[in-house]
């Protein structure tokens, strides 16, 4: 099955991370959209109901990480879609703000593909079970 | 889940050219908060800007698996951090271990590899543990040991990472192969200039036309290699702009001055080979800046300016080429002095003469010590500078005003080693001349080159320019009757002449070959290159030309 992300993440770096983590195995053939800030990132989400997963980091310039969950949950847009939210470690508090705004998961820097693919599996088998 | 290795490692580079700007700004706020502290000034928003960066460069050498860079960051994020909490630790003592491990940070994101020595990174972070340390005995409930615990895993889980997919590669190869790219290139010209042969004797067929598609796909290959191979090529300017923070510290200290820089502009890319030699010259600017410059913090407040004087410095691509401005809020150069002693060394410069004071003060004459204080100072080696900056197909440029200050504007290539040139012929014998040198091309009209001085004089856009003829110019073996056709008006800081040639034969990008030494040819030729048809062409030295455009003519 085909599926379509959305990073929203203000590092050109972790972009090309992302395209390597979704070029890969099971991942292969996915569609990728990228956004540098949260704003852009907003866009992006409103223009795409059929994204299996968001990855939104923290820390960017623009409408950061937390402000998009706050909006997206204040508008109510797209709700059936996982977010998760990128951190980096010693940002517990974050992650706990980030949880009560709405994030479906984080996940923490440093991290492997594999922990993306298994956010993605758990995210498609969710979506299985409440479709 | 294994960690054994990253599955990053191919990233390397984007790795450093995002982090290396970021470490960069980390190192230089370090010596802009030691300066800061010194003053008085407890810089609480610079303190607290660093966060995020640090945090930015703790996460991502943390992804590559770069655990040195990784334990640095982390370890100045928790030194900020208590800096932050506790005023009274912000010290000398305290800011030198911050520039130093700005520094070390900065020296590790740009040498990013796996296999980097892990000793320099582990001792400061040691060093920052003891110093951190010396709070915990003032102040009971903080938790040196939980630190130390995540540190350890953390070199754990990235110490043993190996990169495979990264290599690192001897510069000298990235030229082979270079060079073995501009065969291919020229291969591809003498299949093209071929493939038209045929066309012109058969008037074409299908054949032909599936060979025109061929030809034309590898030559679109050949530019995405050539693009691919220059982008491996190109580092951030920042790899030297780094080294100035210190420097201008370090150089402002001994001269006795208070000097702020201000830089912008370090992500620029530019050839490595580029880079390295400009990094003489720069320094060179920068230190004459700060000595001669500006002023003292005396002198500077007696002219109602602030004590602490600044230098700028901005790099930024412009057309292909990448221009750096190094500015002062000095003293300014003292024009009037300037001509009369170019006067003095016999150049005729009457002030109402055309020659600008920026091709003044390049003058090799005016490098000597006892124009000094003539020049406030400004004369030394600028020849040296200028001469390095040609070399390397560049211009330098200034501009000054009197008790404002003086700026150097540079601009150079992305590349040394593949120049966009136009081909001329002159006496049947091919040149290449840089079309960043070249203003225009003219079609002599009868009667519009005139003689004065037995050098030929032209209009040109309401000037009047020196032309002279290639072939006299470049050495060719001939004698002609036939008057040349056209003439190539090449320009550089300011000055410009035009340059007699029989025919313009087209635009190339050539691959540049060293200089044969036996070749014996005059010193306005700067290398070799062949073109598409197996001809040697030798690239003319624009910049040489028009410096020697007073004597030779």
């Amino acid at each position: 099955m085909r599926h379509s992300f959305l990073v929203i993440d203000d590092s050109k770096l972790h972009h090309q991370m992302y395209r390597l983590i979704f070029s890969r195995g099971s991942l292969a053939g996915s569609t990728v959209y990228f956004a540098t800030n949260g704003k852009e990132g907003y866009g992006l989400l409103a223009a795409h109901p059929e994204l299996t997963l968001v990855l939104l980091d923290l820390n960017m310039p623009e409408m950061n990480g937390l402000e998009v969950l706050e909006r997206r949950r204040a508008e109510a847009l797209h709700p059936h879609i996982p977010i998760v939210l990128v951190t980096t470690e010693g940002s517990v508090e974050d992650e706990a703000r980030g949880r009560a705004a709405g994030a479906w998961e984080y996940l923490r820097k440093p991290f492997q593909p594999a922990d993306v693919e298994l956010l993605v599996s758990r995210a498609v088998a969710q979506s299985a079970t409440t479709a | 889940m294994s960690r054994d290795e990253n599955p990053f490692g191919e990233l390397l580079q984007d790795y450093v050219l995002e982090c290396l700007p970021l470490a960069e700004q980390i190192a230089d706020a370090f010596v802009e908060l030691e300066r800061q502290w010194r003053d008085g000034d407890p810089a609480d928003d610079l303190l607290a800007s660093l966060a995020g960066r640090l945090h930015t460069v703790k996460g991502n050498s943390a992804m590559m698996g770069l655990a040195p860079a990784q334990e640095v960051a982390h370890a100045l994020e928790d030194a900020c951090g208590l800096l932050r909490r506790s005023p009274e630790r912000r010290t000398d003592a305290s800011a030198s271990l911050l520039v130093a491990g700005g520094e070390l940070l900065a020296d590790l994101v740009r040498n990013a590899a796996p296999d980097l020595d892990p000793v320099p990174a582990a001792s400061f972070v040691e060093r920052v543990r003891r110093w951190m340390e010396a709070e915990v005995s003032l102040l009971p409930g903080t938790l040196p040991e939980r630190r130390r615990a995540d540190r350890r895993t953390g070199s754990d889980a990235a110490g043993s990472g190996k990169v495979d997919s990264v290599v690192r590669v001897d510069f000298r190869r990235l030229d082979a192969m270079l060079e073995v790219l501009g065969e291919g290139l020229i291969q591809h010209s003498a299949l093209a200039e071929a493939y038209r042969g045929l066309v012109r004797q058969t008037g074409g067929c299908d054949e032909l036309e599936r060979l025109d598609q061929a030809v034309l796909a590898l030559e679109k290959t050949l530019k995405r290699l050539e693009s691919t191979l220059m982008d491996t090529r190109l580092l951030p300017i920042s790899t030297v702009f780094g080294r100035f923070p210190r420097m201008v510290r370090d150089t402002a200290e001994g001269a006795g001055k208070r000097v702020r820089l201000v830089h912008s502009g370090g992500e620029t890319p530019l050839d490595k080979a580029v880079l390295d030699r400009l990094s003489e010259p720069l320094l060179h600017l920068v230190s004459n800046a700060i000595v001669h410059g500006i002023e003292s913090p005396d002198a500077r407040r007696a002219s109602g300016k602030p004590e602490e004087g600044t230098l700028r410095l901005d790099a930024a691509p412009m057309a292909g080429r990448v221009v750096i401005r190094l500015g002062d809020d000095g003293r300014g150069l003292d024009e009037l002095a300037i001509r009369k002693k170019a006067e003095g060394l016999g150049h005729e410069v009457r002030s109402e003469d055309a020659i600008p004071l920026r091709s003044l003060i390049f003058l090799p004459g005016l490098s000597t010590a006892d124009t000094v204080s003539a020049l406030a100072g400004r004369g030394v080696g600028l020849d040296v500078v200028a001469g390095a900056i040609h070399a390397l197909g560049g211009t330098i440029d200034v501009a000054t005003e009197r008790g404002k200050g003086t700026t150097f504007t540079l601009s150079l290539p992305v590349t040394l080693a593949i120049v966009r040139s136009l081909i001329v012929e002159i006496d049947h014998e091919r040149f290449a001349v840089p079309l960043a040198h070249v203003a225009e091309t003219v079609r002599v009209e009868p009667e519009t080159i005139r003689e004065i001085n037995h050098r030929g004089v032209t209009q040109w856009r309401g000037d009047l320019i020196h032309v002279a003829d290639g072939g006299a110019m470049l050495g060719t073996a001939a004698d002609r009757i036939e008057p040349r056709r056209f003439y190539v008006v090449m320009a550089a800081g300011g000055r410009r002449r035009g340059l007699l040639v029989d025919r313009l034969v087209g635009h190339q990008d050539v691959v540049v070959k060293g200089l044969d030494p036996t070749l014996g040819r005059p010193d306005v030729v700067s290398g070799t290159t062949i073109l598409g048809d197996g001809r040697v062409a030798c690239i003319v030295d624009a910049v040489r030309i028009l410096e020697g455009g007073r004597r030779a003519g």
